[in-house]
């Protein structure tokens, strides 16, 4: 099997003074700084050579008193080996630019215009250099640069401009203070892209065809985000994703709060992941700090974020009946009545019925209650019997397959070329699984496999979710026969100032491979914190999968995928 | 076989709705069963907060700000300022509670807030304690208070002097500081002074 320092010694072979700087963390984790004249080389390299078909994403970041700016490549496999490889590629802080990585994988597109729009690091050779998250006016400030001041202040209502249009309409005008100009938070000159409607407009080629707005309000999705199709009678020609209409900018708040304080925020990005997205964070700190974690809490961590598993497989799957409406609403209402005994179970340990705040760097908040393990034992057998009634009544009703069967196909090759993660890449039959690959807490001493299907299609992934609930009942059953006593929360002091570091942490959320990127400058807030969501990347996929469908399909398709918009904006 | 099957799939909801037990809740008739682990409204111990305002700093949203409030512990709490939180930001997410250096800050059961204005929704120490001292403790511990301060104050009046005794004997650099200091002492000795006869009046 492939190690890190194994792949940076490949990579030193071949390349010859190629990397600058390296640093072997684990045998799991390699941190390399590539010469950014051979990052794509290098790439390629890895590609083709070394099995790494997982472009996991990429983040920026602005080092603003080294002067420069770096943008940081996560390269992984998809389980021929479990290194994951930090690929760093320096440029300097005036006029940024490096290589797209698009050529060699598909799915840079959307991390690399995030990170165009966010610091304005150039890329060259990317073909859609266009806003992703922000809207137009804010297009240009480059928001997340450490020198970025705000937008707009608290003076913008006393300046605006009531300007009435010849429509009859009123609109506002809001004239930046000169202060404001100086200080580069006002965009004085955009960077010129095609706006949506342009985009669209160019693709329509005859007097047949139309564009059907999906969104950003529709009954299809848990959350706001534009999904417009050009279509020709029932047939959908292309699609167009537009996202950011809940863009909260978390992971710049989060450079804003303390290092503890940062929990609650990713709480919000996710609220029925909570609990895996609070573990997510708290891991790539503790691994800063070198906290171990006591065996109890790491028991109970892995309960809560089982259980909160099954509840967000049951409101996925519920949510997806509702969808695609007249099979639905029945089961609807059931999986509904089935999670409320999960969110209540969860609740009595964690008080909170959403947004948990739980996970604790080195521990968790509290102590499983007395009587826990019992009520676990009354729900837990209960939802067994009714998950496997479920995937009786899916499995053998006609019209459910007459409508499913074939909706959606994702190939496995696709799937890994797209980035896919959770449920929709192991419905194709790739076993792809943090909880094996990369294994946190104590998830190695627990047996329980990695579910997968065969055809990759809507049926396919509801069929996924449903198994994996049972699989997650299995994994309770057996932490609650080994947890054992213990402190809840390490002895070691926890302190208010991490040491300057970094760390990359992925866990297996509900819906896909969940990785946060951490750096700490040695101060009491975070420097940097990247959130790779997995809806962001299954999201993705949606347009060239909806392409040559029907219209009827659409909404099977993107439902099927148990979106979250929340977590994709962030 | 299809009909049979699509009947058995329509009878399954019959046969479930049969079974389930009532599942709408009554609120507001009935409250639910809440957890003892709930994070719901905070509850005060004013006769243990010392003031320190660790809570306050802690909070991610900003929502507690320190007030005056008459039925606390003046032994402890100097000042007599306790959090008041605005609950129309408060998240629950409990930070507050973990923070508290004598765990005087608890989540409880209750969870109703509702209010016509923003401002009903800021609840003062007065709301949020469940423990408190009356009226006529809060008077003796203050005079307790004061006795202690005027104590310390002669305590350290003394030292100060003894210091500033030694000092001479000691080099150079450290004659300026002792002096300072032993000024310094100067009005609070005065004040101790005038604290004492005080209190003995009000004992
Ligand atoms: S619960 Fe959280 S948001 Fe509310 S007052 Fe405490 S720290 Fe602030
Ligand atoms: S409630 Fe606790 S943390 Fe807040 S001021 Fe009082 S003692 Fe300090």
């Amino acid at each position: 099997m492939t190690n890190a320092s194994e792949v940076l010694s490949s990579i030193q072979s071949a390349f010859p003074g190629a990397v600058l700087d390296s640093r072997v963390e684990s045998d799991r984790r390699l941190w390399a700084t590539i010469d950014s004249k051979k990052i794509l080389d290098v790439c390629k390299h890895l590609s083709t050579k070394l099995n790494f078909d997982h472009y996991s994403g990429a983040a920026g970041v602005d080092w603003i008193a080294r002067k420069e700016m770096e943008v940081v490549e996560i390269m992984a496999s998809h389980g021929t080996h479990q290194v994951v490889a930090m690929l760093k590629v320096k440029t300097p802080r005036e006029n940024p630019s490096v290589k797209s990585l698009t050529g060699l994988y598909w799915n840079a597109n959307w991390y690399e215009r995030e990170i165009w729009e966010m610091f304005g690091i150039n890329f060259e050779g990317h073909p859609e250099l266009w806003p992703l998250l922000l809207s137009d006016e804010l297009m240009g400030a480059w928001p997340w640069r450490k020198d970025y001041k705000g937008y707009p202040d608290l003076t913008t209502g006393e300046r605006a401009v009531k300007i009435s249009t010849p429509e009859g309409y009123t609109e506002y005008h809001i004239p930046p203070t000169p202060a404001e100009v100086e200080a580069g938070t006002v965009v004085v000159e955009r960077p010129k892209y095609p706006t949506l409607r342009e985009r669209e407009e160019k693709e329509i080629k005859s007097d047949s065809e139309m564009i059907m707005h999906l969104g950003p309000q529709h009954a299809m999705v848990p959350g706001p985000f534009l999904l417009d199709v050009l279509v020709e009678g029932e047939r959908v020609h292309k699609a167009f994703l537009d996202l950011g209409y809940i863009h909260k900018g978390i992971e710049k708040i989060m450079e804003n709060r303390s290092w503890l304080q940062g929990i609650t925020y990713t709480d919000r990005m996710c609220y029925v992941a909570s609990l895996s997205n609070n573990e997510c964070y708290c891991g790539a700190v503790e691994k800063i700090l070198g906290l171990e974690v006591p065996l109890r809490a790491q028991y109970i961590r892995v309960i809560l974020e089982e259980l909160s598993r099954i509840q967000s497989h049951l409101i996925g799957t519920g949510e997806f009946l509702t969808l695609i409406a007249g099979v639905g609403y029945a089961p609807w209402q059931y999986m509904i009545i089935d999670r409320e005994n999960i969110i209540s179970l969860i609740e009595s340990v964690t008080g909170a019925r959403l947004t948990h705040t739980f996970v604790r760097f080195g521990g968790v908040r509290n102590d499983l209650p007395a009587g826990f393990a019992d009520q676990c034992k009354k729900v837990l057998p209960y939802m067994k019997s009714r998950t496997e009634e479920f995937i009786e009544l899916f499995a053998q009703d006609p019209i459910y397959h007459k409508r499913m069967d074939g909706v959606g196909i994702i190939r496995p090759d696709d799937a890994k070329r797209m980035g896919v993660s959770g449920p929709p890449l192991r419905a194709t039959g790739v076993a792809y699984d943090m909880r094996k690959e990369d294994p946190i807490l104590v998830y190695p001493e627990l047996d329980f496999k990695v579910v997968t299907g065969t055809k990759g299609d809507s049926a396919d992934r509801i069929d996924v979710r449903l198994r994996e609930m049972l699989e997650s009942i299995h994994i309770i059953e057996q932490c609650l026969d080994r947890i054992p006593e213990g402190p809840i929360r390490t002895e070691v002091k926890v302190p208010k100032k991490v040491p300057a570091g970094e760390a990359y942490y992925r866990v297996e959320d509900p819906r896909g491979e969940m990785g946060m990127y951490v750096i700490s400058d040695g101060g009491d807030k975070p420097y940097r914190v990247k959130v790779r969501g997995p809806f962001y990347a299954t999201f993705q996929t949606l347009t060239p999968l909806l392409e040559g469908t029907y219209i009827a399909d659409a909404v099977a398709i993107a439902g099927s995928m148990d979106g979250c918009p929340s977590e994709a904006d962030r | 076989m299809l009909k049979r099957k699509m009947i058995k799939n329509f009878g399954w909801p019959l046969k479930t709705a049969m079974r389930e037990t009532e599942v709408t809740r009554l609120y507001p008739e009935v409250m639910m069963e809440l957890p003892e682990n709930e994070r719901g409204i905070h509850e005060l111990d004013a006769t243990t907060c010392i003031g320190c305002a660790s809570c306050a700093r802690v909070c991610p949203n900003s929502c507690i700000e320190m007030v005056h409030f008459k039925f606390g512990n003046p032994l402890k709490n100097k000042k007599m300022q306790f959090p008041q939180i605005d609950f129309g930001r408060c998240m629950f997410c409990g930070l507050c509670v973990d923070e508290c250096p004598v765990e005087c800050l608890k989540m409880g059961k209750k969870v109703v807030m509702a209010g016509w204005e923003r401002k009903d929704i800021v609840k003062s120490p007065d709301f949020l304690a469940t423990k408190r001292f009356t009226a006529k403790e809060v008077a003796d511990l203050e005079a307790e208070a004061k006795r202690v301060a005027a104590e310390k104050a002669v305590a350290a009046a003394a030292k100060k002097a003894s210091a500033a005794k030694e000092a001479p004997a000691k080099e150079g650099a450290a004659k300026k500081p002792a002096k300072e200091g032993a000024a310094a002492n100067g009005p609070a000795k005065k004040a101790a002074a005038e604290a004492k006869p005080k209190e003995g009046g009000a004992a």
